[in-house]
């Protein structure tokens, strides 16, 4: 009986995640409809239609196509992937270091990332190098937190957070500087507005940049999935549980930053999303990193498609996703809260 | 060969020596009490054994394996862990927080298959817990908190089973459980118990319900004392160690006659801060 009981209710977390996985497609598809040019549903429909038989002669102008495959669609997938790796980073972090108010930034990816950006912003302008400046300060700002954490005999989690911290103050302080001293009337505003994030410009070549990161990450956390439950009880217990704790927490790091940094460098500093989603899916599917991780990654995704959706239409201009994936996770937070009474918490 | 040997071992942090030249053997369905006082080194002498912290000098075996050339996994196999003090963090189900066990039986990029899910449920129903496989193990009380990380330690399916303090937090009725399912886990799976504890009548305990059981008392950086509870806690090495004044009385319960039990009285010399009332 009791053996039934627990397959059962393991059942019923993953059936909740299969509806959970089913979100992200449900959102990226209605993206397709929801947009600034005036598209009517019927138009979108014939578009489908074309895509769908290429015998058919095009009866519609060749811009719907472009605003619906070029313009909707990648941005939709870009944003589940942002989405995604930032709460599924999130979530593998809350576990490594066993605490529920750590974010995806939390080793300093994000202030790495900024850093990266505004100077490229800075030497280049907004163009491509912001990329792969954002990216490469990113690993490098992890890089520095894990050696500050090293200096004080392995790596215990405690000296590992301290190293995050003072490695994002600094980059936090290096970016007031750049835009202390950035061109206040071509600079400025683009720092600015990449540090609030957005999907505006994205495009297939943002996908193909940031999917290698993204995927290895991603993949990777969900492989060490259930080793997080075990790291979560602490560095001596997981020893003594027979976890090889500084190889699994390198790899951990390692993915659970590829993706954080994949996904900004491409998104900007979004944030909220790596902190309150992991949270969201333990309300849903319990505590269990087996099936918490993916959730998670599918949550976020959601999240990322519904707020990108609102940021593009709510008003006559794009709102930066930073401001209202706060605001509108902030409120839905404290509803779910108050719905399941902080189970799972 | 033995199960476990320590060798000549000593550690320590930089000059600081914590300890030097301990020597002993263990083997399968063995009871060994460690007792010494605060800040003697128990728990550093417990994490060198469980190849936590690296000796120093001298040489840990596990199955005549230097343990220095084992991985966490292969001595998780042979050696499982009971916490003094579990610092609770996500409200993982017991059942969750049980599996972990057979952590050193799953691949690092894999999850815990059927079986492990059955082994981590046998130890819950051998401890006595079934009734809990659902909780949150962050709303369980002291003792039940204690009996689910022996659960976990259980399903590791190890040989020894090292506790640190298992009763320090817990009522009598809860320490006295903790006691009952170690002893019964000694006795009939054979498996071998290193317990840290400050109580010398754990010693007694396990002797007096007739398992083989030794006492190894810590002090200034090495034993003081190794050998068979009856034997080693008399009243003249009590008092040298710990400088008090006891006694040791012998008892009889329906099942078992003459138990023994040990009572401290007085500190043997006057402390100066003590003033006269």
């Amino acid at each position: 009986m009791q053996k039934f009981l627990s397959t059962l209710r393991l059942k019923k977390n993953s059936i909740i995640l299969f509806f959970i996985i089913l979100l992200p497609f449900i959102g990226i598809f209605f993206s397709l409809f929801i947009g600034r040019y005036p598209l009517s549903w019927s138009d979108i429909i014939t578009v489908f239609k074309a895509a769908v038989n290429s015998q058919a002669t095009q009866d519609f102008p060749d811009i719907y196509n472009t605003v619906v495959w070029k313009i909707r669609l990648p941005r939709a997938i870009l944003g589940a992937m942002v989405g995604g790796s930032l709460a599924i980073s999130g979530a593998a972090f809350q576990g490594l270091f066993r605490n529920p108010l750590v974010s995806s930034g939390i080793l300093g990816v994000s202030s790495g990332a900024s850093f990266g950006a505004v100077l490229a912003i800075i030497l280049y302008g907004q163009n491509y190098m912001v990329y792969f400046y954002a990216f490469g300060f990113a690993l490098l700002a992890v890089a520095m937190s894990f050696f500050i954490g090293q200096i004080y005999h392995s790596t215990p989690t405690i000296t590992l957070v301290l190293g995050g911290v003072v490695v994002s103050s600094i980059f936090s302080a290096l970016v007031s500087f750049a835009k202390f001293v950035a061109d206040p009337f071509e600079k400025l505003p683009s720092i600015t507005f990449w540090l609030m994030g957005s999907l505006a410009t994205s495009q297939y070549k943002d996908i193909l940049f940031s999917i290698m990161p993204i995927s290895i990450g991603v993949i990777g956390l969900i492989a060490l999935r259930w080793q997080i439950n075990v790291l979560s009880m602490g560095d001596k217990e997981a020893q003594a549980l027979g976890i090889n704790n500084i190889l699994t927490k390198i790899i951990m790091v390692l993915c659970a930053s590829l993706a954080t940094a994949g996904a900004i460098s491409v998104s900007g500093n979004i944030g909220w999303v790596g902190l309150v989603m992991p949270h969201i899916g333990r309300m849903m599917v319990g505590n269990d990193n087996r099936i918490l991780i993916p959730a998670s990654f599918f949550l976020g995704a959601f999240f990322m498609i519904v707020v990108d959706n609102l940021s593009r239409s709510l008003i006559g201009a794009e709102i930066p996703l930073g401001i209202l994936t706060a605001l509108i996770g902030g409120p839905f937070f404290v509803y779910l809260l108050k719905k399941t009474k902080g189970k799972g918490w | 060969m033995a199960l476990l040997e320590v060798k000549e071992a000593g550690f320590g942090y930089g000059k600081n020596n914590i300890l030097e030249n301990i020597n002993f053997q263990m083997n399968a369905g063995e009871v060994i009490c460690l007792i010494g006082p605060n800040g003697s080194g128990k728990t550093t002498l417990l994490d060198c054994i469980m190849g936590i912290l690296p000796l120093m000098k001298g040489n840990i075996f596990l199955h005549g394996k230097n343990i220095s050339d084992l991985r966490a996994k292969e001595i998780a196999r042979i050696i499982s862990y009971v916490p003094q003090i579990h610092k609770k963090t996500f409200p993982y189900t017991v059942e969750e927080i049980v599996l972990m066990g057979r952590a050193s039986h799953v691949g690092m990029f894999g999850s815990p298959d059927r079986e492990d899910v059955t082994i981590a449920h046998d130890a819950i129903e051998i401890v006595g817990i079934k009734n809990l496989l659902h909780r949150p193990y962050t709303e369980l009380s002291g003792g039940e908190g204690q009996l689910v990380m022996i659960a976990r330690a259980l399903a590791q399916q190890s040989s020894i089973m090292i506790m640190d303090e298992p009763t320090t937090h817990l009522d009598f009725q809860n320490s006295l459980t903790v006691l009952e399912v170690t002893r019964q886990l000694a006795k009939k799976r054979n498996l071998s118990i290193i317990l840290a504890t400050h109580y010398l009548n754990h010693a007694f305990y396990f002797e007096n319900n007739g398992l083989n059981t030794f006492t190894a008392i810590l002090d200034k950086r090495s034993f003081a004392i190794f050998g068979r509870p009856n034997e080693v806690i008399t009243k003249d090495n009590i008092s040298k160690i710990f400088k008090i004044d006891c006694k040791i009385i012998d008892y009889d319960s329906e099942e078992i006659k003459k138990q023994k039990y040990i009572i401290p009285i007085k500190l043997s010399e006057r402390k100066e801060h003590l003033v006269d009332v």
